[in-house]
């Protein structure tokens, strides 16, 4: 990669309120690294971040570049540069079947039956879930979703692949699986979570609250910083302050 | 979701899905023109003989479909037994058990995918007009995704209303049922546009 | 457009789920089933153009062999059985329901709806729907409509449930209420 490349993910200025209420102010990034942490608490605004960097809401103010693709308004560009794994899979699964859930994205790039047929055959055998082709997902456990909907994301191969707590709520093992499984995923991986431990090996973690950046920078240090101000504010007794 | 299609195998499940349904419609037509006692008595012979061609585990599954018709059978046959009509009653009870009979027939064997494959075969007259019928065919896998999904959160909702409630969930319960159908609506219009939109 | 798509064939998933509910029996031993009240809502929340694509992708699915209607009933039997003309009016009813609630903006939404839903799920349902079953059993209109009266009381009541299950829906999520939008 030359120097003088663009950052890989790009956000300047984003702002975004929703019914008089700022979820989202200042928001400015810049960042190359290949695992990126976004750590906050409930409500800190970053499920809206993960969205607005998916493009599939747009920012009131600023702009959202990935890969040089502004990926509100350029859709088409940007599901070749950005996919999502949202918290509930249950969310995210449009089709009945695995094979159909998969091969619904490669259509929407641009190919034919036999090639998208071809590429869903390839995802499943590269994580051996070849006989999941035909079952139908409402018989899946939820752990066995999300890994559907993480086939479904990387068989588009998108540079980045926004996570928005995929993990919470799977037990123990499930969630040590899919860790693994993400740990292996080539792109680069923008992952929110409000759970430190997750994000302890990744390169670079930004902190949120009040949707502002409270602190960037390596992992270890911010996530050490957060850690701290949680407990202490486990505390208190801040659960009766009302949002707004 | 579980489809109606027999699991049963036949030979009637490779014939084209089109021409099943076009000689159903014939059928229906001639049905409801014919007024002979004989030709319905023979037709419906001609069926029962056609479930039973298969086995008797197709047959058995085909008559529990026509059960559903009994109270309209009592009806006809009381109507008819009071107006001293027997032979008409008879030719009407006779005509629908056919009619719904050689129906469900065409249903139990084609498969969903030919059929959905006809309605696409259907649509292309919409599609050379320049419409889009991508649209259809999504919704169609939406409603076979989502049926089941929703079926389980209703569930899921009586369970939670008793575990606080002595009663029966009733009528309440529908608004939060239909808040999930409207929030699912905003998280699959989120998922589509995710992968690029319709 | 993808809002459209989903919320439509959402409310298709919402009649076949609406059926899945236990048959509740009126004090008069008459069953009724939830699976007309999504018809209803169909029209009074989504108006009358999606209303009516929701119940038609419905019974599309029902015509194809999906087990959607009350009860676990579906296939191309129940179009040629004497309740067809209650399917074929159940797109006609929503469309009424649907303009009705469009159109009439004067009276609260709940009354309006309630209303609306009675137009359109029972008396063009049933108009359809008599029509129906006068010409699969063979007999006539009167004849016919004396069948089905015993159930317009458990119609009634579903018409009442869905003027106030809109209101409520309107309160609740009143962007999604398409037919007063």
């Amino acid at each position: 990669m030359s120097l003088d490349a663009p950052p890989l993910l790009e956000l300047s200025d984003v702002a975004l309120a929703v019914d008089g209420r700022a979820l989202l102010q200042g928001i400015d990034l810049s960042a190359c690294e290949r695992r990126i942490g976004i750590v906050g608490r409930n409500g800190s605004g970053k499920t809206t971040l993960a969205r607005v960097m998916a493009g599939l809401v747009a920012p009131d103010r600023g702009r959202v570049r990935i890969g040089g693709v502004d990926v509100t308004r350029d859709r088409k560009a940007a599901i070749r540069q950005v996919g999502i794994l949202f918290q509930n899979p249950d969310h995210q699964i449009i089709f009945p079947t695995v094979e159909e859930e998969i091969a619904f994205g490669l259509g929407q790039l641009g190919q034919d039956k036999q090639t998208a047929a071809a590429g869903v055959v390839a995802m499943l055998e590269r994580f051996n879930k070849s006989h999941w082709a035909k079952i139908a997902v409402h018989t899946l456990s939820q752990g066995q979703k999300q890994l559907v909907c993480l086939m479904a994301v990387l068989a588009m191969q998108p540079g980045v692949i926004i996570l928005d707590e995929p993990l919470s709520g799977l037990d123990i093992p499930t969630r040590m699986q899919l860790a693994r499984y993400l740990e292996g995923v080539e792109a680069t991986l923008v992952h929110v979570s409000h759970d430190p431990s997750t994000l302890s090996s990744y390169d670079r973690v930004i902190w949120l609250s009040d949707g502002r950046i409270v602190q960037d920078g390596a992992a270890g240090e911010v996530l050490r910083a957060f850690t701290a101000e949680m407990t202490s504010l486990g505390g208190a007794d801040d659960i009766s302050d009302l949002a707004g | 979701m579980i489809s109606l299609t027999s699991p049963v195998e036949t030979r009637a499940h490779h014939w084209p899905a089109g021409a099943k349904l076009a000689a159903l419609c014939v059928a229906t037509m001639v049905l409801f023109a014919a007024q002979s006692l004989i030709f319905h008595l023979a037709v419906f012979a001609a069926l029962l003989a056609l479930y039973a061609a298969p086995g008797a585990v197709f047959l058995r599954a085909g008559l529990r479909r026509l059960r559903v018709l009994w109270p309209f059978l009592a009806i006809i046959f009381l109507w008819h037994l009071i107006t001293q009509t027997p032979e008409q009653g008879a030719v009407i009870a006779l005509r629908l058990l056919t009619a719904v009979g050689l129906a469900n027939l065409v249903t139990m064997t084609t498969r969903l995918s030919d059929m959905i494959a006809v309605i696409r075969w259907l649509a292309t007259p919409l599609r050379r007009l320049g419409l889009s019928t991508a649209a259809l065919e999504l919704s169609i896998a939406l409603v076979i995704r989502f049926t089941p999904a929703l079926a389980a959160k209703g569930g899921q909702l009586a369970q939670s209303w008793r575990a606080r409630s002595r009663r029966r969930p009733g009528w309440r319960i529908i608004l939060p049922f239909a808040l999930l159908a409207l929030d699912d609506a905003d998280h699959v219009a989120e998922a589509l546009k995710a992968r690029g939109g319709i | 457009m993808e809002r459209n798509v989903a919320l439509i064939a959402l409310f298709a998933a919402l009649i076949a789920a609406l059926g899945l509910i236990p048959k509740v029996t009126l004090g008069f031993g008459v069953p009724i089933t939830a699976q007309s009240l999504g018809v209803m809502l169909c029209g009074t929340v989504l108006g009358a153009r999606r209303g009516t694509l929701a119940v038609l992708l419905f019974l599309l699915l029902v015509a194809i062999g999906l087990p959607l209607l009350a009860g676990g009933r579906g296939g191309l039997g129940v179009f040629t059985s004497p309740t067809v003309g209650f399917l074929v009016g159940f797109p006609l009813a929503a469309f009424v329901t649907g303009l009705i609630t469009e159109r009439w903006r004067a009276a609260p939404l709940t009354l309006v709806a309630g209303i609306a839903a009675a137009v359109g799920g029972i008396v063009v349902l049933y108009g359809v729907g008599i029509a129906g079953l006068a010409l699969v059993l063979g007999k006539s209109l009167p004849e016919a409509a004396l069948l089905v009266a015993v159930f317009i009381p458990g119609d009634m009541l579903k018409a009442a449930v869905a003027g106030m299950l809109t209101s409520a829906l309107a309160r609740a999520r009143p962007a999604a209420v398409l037919s007063r939008s």
